[in-house]
């Protein structure tokens, strides 16, 4: 925790400034990469931004130890935006104009992220995005930008996936929260349902700090919906919605967002039954299977950072895919042995099954949304473990 | 569906006539709305649940350590936020200064607490009637406090002492009440109130560091529409609300339940401005 | 140094206006200077930071007249912020209708926003200090949920882009000096609005209320003005605010942006320019400092600013007044000069009487004035004297139309004059001063006094916020009748001094002095002498018989009998709201009845 005297906030400034000008005037060589890192860590929504903060701080700590790349430390340079949309604005603008840095990871809420991404476009600094978001990605538009984590599509693909052809639902609820993400993901997933010809009888926005939410749901059984999908990542929403549910004692499945299985979540439900038949879309990498096994890649990950990463209290998806965040940047650097925006750029849009933790990334320079759909898959709610789950029953 | 609204509405109704109730007292001692009247309902609700919840201690102990604490950030208020400000001539910097006080607490909470809304524990193993705790918990606790400060106001001196000092302060001091300390305890009483209403309302609302601005803006509807200081006002404004605004919930939802609410309490203050239930206005001239 | 000083009116006083408009312009012009030469530095960034400072300028220049110099806390005032943002992003984008110039959209929002600003805004007119701070952060939620629900035009959630600017704004630096440009403009027409009667009005409807109103200013009509004003630049600022984020959604108008902008004209100090411009700069720039401490920046925030609401609690304004802070002479005497009176008094008028009626005015149960009538003619002094509670001020407040009678009519002259509308009496000829002084204590005494003439100003609101030439005539005719009077009481040497400096006897002659420059036919004075000693109630009783010569009808209320029967012609005793006695002095004084009740034996 930096001091909070006005000299220690003048000098930590000016520390960077001063940096900076070190930065630039150094030869190449010893340059240090310069990762820039915009997230909210305090404010709502920071549960995520937390996690990933851990991965990103001990991989680049670790590359470093290791003797960085090409002799070039890496360098991260954080800003809190807290879900400000003018703080990530500010942010973004400094780390591609003022610090000069040679690549930025986030910001990781979607209001920050659309503000941001055409900002990072005009300076030609290459991203790397995990928020959801369908339009935040687009080669002709912002050739800089590649998202290497799920695209909205593809959650809602895999959700809607398993509610119909696994659970076999035919009546469908869609809730979401009243938020820029939930209203626009309730609105997705119901065009969704009704393409591929199933029946949406309930489709309603809540707000995140409702108390009950047990008429919504009543309304919801009153029209026999035979699943309810869940897209809201607030903490506070999904816990009351699984406790309605088993206070009126409805044994309908909830199916949706990967949040609902996060230990804030399970510390707010009043049984631990409450969090039975809850799916959640989750990853193969982030999964156990049916015994109870990680894969190889990932089960080496954990066996390098318990001790060293806390995964109780947090979600092992934010870790690893910030790990891979961190790792994209430095392998393109090693690779090309360059920090210029266009090799960077270059050298991701040739990138074919990547061997991240998180997943096989591939990228083309027509093709920014590098996670293989095949991965994702629905996950138990309730067996969390080590920040992982266990693959949904209807899974090989 | 019913049963749900009128629980909810009623228990959510006595949380914000606690709050309302604290406003109340704060001005009636200093002529000052304060803002950190949502924020004591927050922390009674963070600290009940970091004292009982996760420090496990007793009940008892862990009210009366929440209440306690409230009180002394109620008196924090006063020292810090309200009297450097009453002293000089500018009356309505008190906003200005009750709201840094509010943000310094609400965001070190944020940071030392959480960010999300954690849980808040089960205080007891008794439900009456068939009612949860956390429907007549609340409740209760409005009827205790409203029906408490009556008798402290009207049949001791000390109370009435406080209701001197209101009226007339000048004149109380010449009467050689001790005026300051009158003020502070109506400050730590005033914290205590507030985090009771927290406290009483944490299964519900949770420990959540977000909770300070709908409970300053809903806080203070029932204020505004019983007539300031009118605590009577405030039970019936305070429930009417909490009603109103669960039925609005359910039967139109989300988004629109929220502007439902704000648009009708402005209508109302436009039509009766000094409150439903009158409160005599002073002569301006 | 030991003798007493006395204020005489000898002093010049001149207005010496150009150095003083240099000296003010200065600042402003720095600033600017140093804004226009940032793009210089080829740094995006500083110039990000510098462009958001003016956008959130271009609002808060608006909103200072609203919450600094009226005193009306809208806290919520994001929400025009939101309103200008969505109607200008949705019109350049085409969405709902065919795509606009992002220039003419900015038009459209600042007419839409000043539209919503008087709708936001009205509310003050019926309600308390705070309960209309709660309702403008009411309308800001209920903005910022409209935004999100109402999908198809404002994209909910998802937002909309913000509008590209083009032509030879295009560019980032060309932009930044559409920004810049915007912020100087507004800064031009919120400066005039604030020296102008307008301005002063504002305070004074802040401070003295009842007094801003017994001059003739319109509350309703004052706040509507600045509500307009206030609305428009919040909406354009919106507009181009949109355009910095080049992407808006509902979760980028926040509570914490609603609240640095109330923060910057309070830390500024109220009543300024210069303060809150200097203040929006320095709380657009400190997160960014702080921006290194990630998760502590806001707690660090908050405490600045309630440091500096604790130590500095008038603002910046107050700390860079140093005129204002000049020593004063510790025993001053106030001195009159009579010569001065006559150029005050310009208005023919046909000379009229003050007729009251059959007042009956009752406050609950009790019947303050009970079927009053009474005569001033004018040119003449009438005193009103009786026991305290016995109506003398109620009478004097139905006359001023704070109170509307429960029976009864007050004429003058032919026209009976519209009960419980106290904003017409100054223009009708009737002035008044009060029993507690009721004065702007930020402003200077000159200003103060300039308040009295409000009536008199022929400049429209649009004039003064672009200083035309009728507005100028206006000033300048304020000005001289405010000099002319200050010298007539004895104050012009104090005619610079911030008015709560001075004594409470000071402050007396000061509200007299506000009445004159009404140039009113008829001047009611609410226990003028409480408070003065001997050789000042004598020099009180030479001024208002030199006024009531140059044909003004005077009503003075007092409790001091020495000086009713020294100067009126006619005295009339009330007690217990009914008129016990009236006729002459010698009359009244032989009066047993009137001895017995109030004069003692």
């Amino acid at each position: 925790m930096t001091a909070l005297t006005r000299r220690g906030v003048i000098s930590g400034s000016l520390g960077i400034g001063a940096a900076n000008l070190l930065a630039r005037r150094a030869s190449a060589a010893a340059e240090p990469i310069r990762f820039g890192w915009l997230t909210a860590l305090t404010g709502p929504n920071s549960a995520a931004g937390i996690g990933f903060n851990r991965a990103v701080t001990y991989t680049a700590a670790k590359i470093n130890a290791a003797g960085g790349i090409n002799g070039r430390q890496i360098e991260i340079i954080t800003r809190d935006t807290q879900g400000d949309p003018a703080k990530a604005v500010n942010a973004a603008v400094e780390m591609a104009s003022s610090v000069k840095v040679h690549a930025v990871f986030g910001p990781t809420n979607s209001g920050e992220s659309l503000a941001t991404t055409p900002i990072l476009a005009r300076f030609n600094v290459p991203s790397l995005q995990v928020v959801q978001l369908d339009n935040l990605i687009d080669p002709v538009k912002y050739p800089n930008a590649f998202r290497f984590a799920p695209s909205n599509t593809q959650w809602d693909d895999a959700n809607r996936h398993y509610c119909l052809d696994i659970l076999k639902a035919k009546k469908i609820a869609v809730l979401g929260d009243n938020t820029g993400y939930g209203t626009t993901a309730v609105g997705a997933a119901v065009a969704g349902f009704k393409k591929a010809g199933a029946e949406v009888v309930y489709a309603e926005v809540i707000d995140a700090n409702a108390p009950d939410v047990s008429p919504n749901l009543l309304h919801a059984r009153g029209v026999a919906a035979d699943v309810v999908v869940v897209w809201t990542s607030s903490t506070g929403l999904n816990a009351r919605l699984m406790n309605a549910r088993g206070q009126i004692g409805w044994d309908v499945p909830f199916s949706g967002h990967p949040s609902m299985g996060s230990g804030d979540v399970a510390r707010l439900l009043e049984k631990p039954d409450y969090w039975k038949n809850t799916y959640v879309v989750g990853y193969r990498s982030c999964s156990f299977d049916a015994d109870g096994k990680f894969p190889s890649r990932t089960q080496a990950f954990i066996d390098e950072v318990t001790g060293k990463i806390e995964l109780s209290d947090t979600t092992l998806y934010w870790i690893v895919s910030a790990s891979d965040a961190v790792h994209l940047v430095a392998d393109a650097v090693a690779k090309t042995g360059s920090s210029d925006a266009s090799a960077i750029i270059g050298h991701w849009n040739q990138l074919s099954k990547w061997p991240g933790v998180f997943g096989d990334i591939s990228f083309t320079a027509t093709q920014h949304n590098g996670y293989p759909t095949e991965e994702i898959v629905m996950s138990l709610a309730n067996s969390q473990r080590q920040g992982a789950f266990t693959l949904a029953p209807g899974y090989a | 569906m019913l049963r749900s609204i009128i629980s909810y509405g009623l228990a959510m109704g006595a949380v914000y006539a606690l709050i309302a109730v604290t406003y109340n007292v704060m001005h009636s001692v200093s002529r000052v709305f304060s803002f950190t009247a949502g924020l004591l309902g927050m922390l009674g609700g963070v600290f009940g649940a970091l004292f009982i919840g996760r420090m496990g201690l007793p009940v008892l102990v862990g009210m009366v350590a929440t209440l306690g604490c409230c009180a002394i950030i109620g008196v924090i208020t006063e020292f810090v936020a309200v009297r450097p400000v009453l002293r000089s001539l500018d009356q309505h910097l008190y906003v200005l200064s009750t709201l840094a006080l509010m943000l310094l607490f609400q965001q070190f909470t944020a940071i030392e607490w959480s960010t999300e809304p954690q849980p808040f524990p089960a205080l007891v193993d008794l439900t009456v009637a068939g009612i949860d705790q956390r429907f007549w918990m609340p409740v209760l606790a409005l009827a205790a406090t409203v029906g408490g400060l009556e008798l402290l106001y009207r049949h001791s001196v000390v109370g009435r002492a406080f209701l001197a000092i209101a009226e007339d302060n000048f004149a109380a001091r010449a009467l050689g009440l001790p005026e300051r300390n009158l003020r502070i305890a109506s400050y730590a009483l005033a914290g205590a109130i507030g985090g009771l209403a927290g406290f009483t309302g944490g299964r519900i609302m949770l420990a959540f560091f977000a909770n300070v601005s709908p409970l300053n803006f809903y806080g203070f509807v029932p204020v505004a529409l019983g007539g300031i200081g009118n605590n009577r006002g405030a039970v019936v404004g305070g429930l009417a609300l909490g009603l109103f605004q669960q039925a609005a919930n359910f039967l139109v939802g989300g988004v629109f339940a929220s502007i439902a609410v704000y648009g009708v309490f402005i209508v109302i203050l436009l039509l009766a401005p000094e409150g439903l239930l009158r409160a005599p206005v002073t002569r301006r001239v | 140094m030991s003798e007493p000083v006395a204020l005489t009116a000898g002093i010049t006083g001149t207005d010496r206006p150009l150095p003083r408009g240099l000296r003010a312009l200065a600042p402003f012009a720095a600033l600017f200077a140093i804004a226009a030469v940032v793009p210089l530095t080829g740094n995006a960034y500083l110039g990000l930071i510098a462009g958001r400072a003016a956008v959130y300028w271009v609002l808060v220049s608006g909103l200072t007249l609203v919450v600094g110099f009226a005193g009306q806390l809208a806290i919520g005032w994001v929400a025009l912020l939101t309103l200008g943002a969505y109607v200008t992003s949705v019109l350049a984008a085409g969405t709902v209708l065919p795509p606009i110039s992002p220039y003419l959209a900015l038009v459209v929002a600042g007419a839409a926003g000043a539209l919503v600003g008087v709708v936001i805004g009205l509310p003050a007119l019926r309600l308390r200090t705070f309960y209309f701070a709660m309702a403008t952060l009411g309308f800001a939620t209920i903005l910022n949920q409209i935004a999100l629900a109402w999908q198809s035009v404002t994209g909910g959630g998802v937002g909309v882009a913000g509008p590209i600017f083009g032509g030879p704004f295009g560019s980032t630096w060309g932009f930044y000096y559409f920004c810049l440009a915007a912020a100087a403009l507004c800064t031009w027409l919120s400066a005039n609005l604030a020296a102008s009667r307008f301005g002063r009005a504002l305070l004074a409807l802040r401070d003295a209320e009842v007094a801003a109103e017994a001059s003739g200013i319109s509350k309703p009509l004052m706040l509507v003005s600045v509500f307009l004003f206030a609305g428009a630049t919040a909406a354009i600022s919106g507009g181009l605010f949109a355009s910095l984020q080049t992407y808006i959604t509902p979760d980028a108008f926040t509570f914490d942006l609603s609240i640095l902008f109330f923060m910057a004209i309070l830390i500024g100090g109220r009543g300024s320019i210069l303060g809150p411009l200097l203040s929006t700069v320095l709380l657009t720039i400190l997160p960014e400092i702080a921006a290194p401490l990630a998760a502590w920046s806001t707690f660090l925030y908050g405490a600045l600013l309630l440091a500096i609401v604790l130590l500095v609690p008038g603002g910046i304004a107050n700390m860079l007044d140093f005129g204002g802070r000049r020593p004063l002479e510790t025993r001053r005497v106030i001195a009159p000069a009579q010569s001065m009176l006559p150029a005050l008094f310009v208005t023919a008028r046909q000379p009229a009487t003050l007729r009251l009626a059959g007042i009956v005015q009752s406050f609950g149960g009790v019947r303050a004035v009970d079927d009053l009538s009474l005569t001033v003619m004018p040119g003449k002094i009438h005193g009103l004297i009786g026991p305290n509670g016995s109506g003398k001020t109620t009478v004097l407040n139905v006359i001023s139309g704070f109170y509307p009678p429960d029976a009864g009519t007050v004429r003058l002259g032919d026209a009976t004059l519209p009960s419980g509308a106290p904003a017409t009496r100054a223009g009708a000829g009737i002035a008044r001063t009060f029993q507690k002084p009721r004065i702007v204590g930020d402003a200077t005494v000159l200003a103060n006094t300039m308040v009295g003439g409000s009536a008199l100003g022929r400049a429209s609101f649009i004039e003064a916020m672009l200083n035309l030439g009728r507005h100028r005539g206006d000033e300048k005719l304020l000005r001289e009748r405010a000099w002319l009077a200050l010298r007539a009481v004895g104050l012009a040497d104090l005619a610079e001094i911030r008015a709560d400096r001075l004594q409470h006897t000071e402050l007396r002659f000061v509200e007299i002095a506000r009445a004159l420059v009404s140039d009113p036919a008829f001047l009611l004075l609410d226990e003028p002498a409480a408070g003065l000693s001997s050789d000042e109630i004598e020099c009180l009783g030479s001024l208002i018989t030199a006024i009531s010569r140059m044909g003004v009808g005077v009503l003075l209320v007092e409790h001091h009998v020495d000086l009713v029967f020294g100067i009126c012609e006619r005295v009339t005793v009330l007690n217990l709201g009914r008129e016990l006695a009236a006729g002459t002095p010698a009359e009244i004084l032989a009066n047993q009845e009137v001895n017995d009740a109030y004069l003692g034996s």
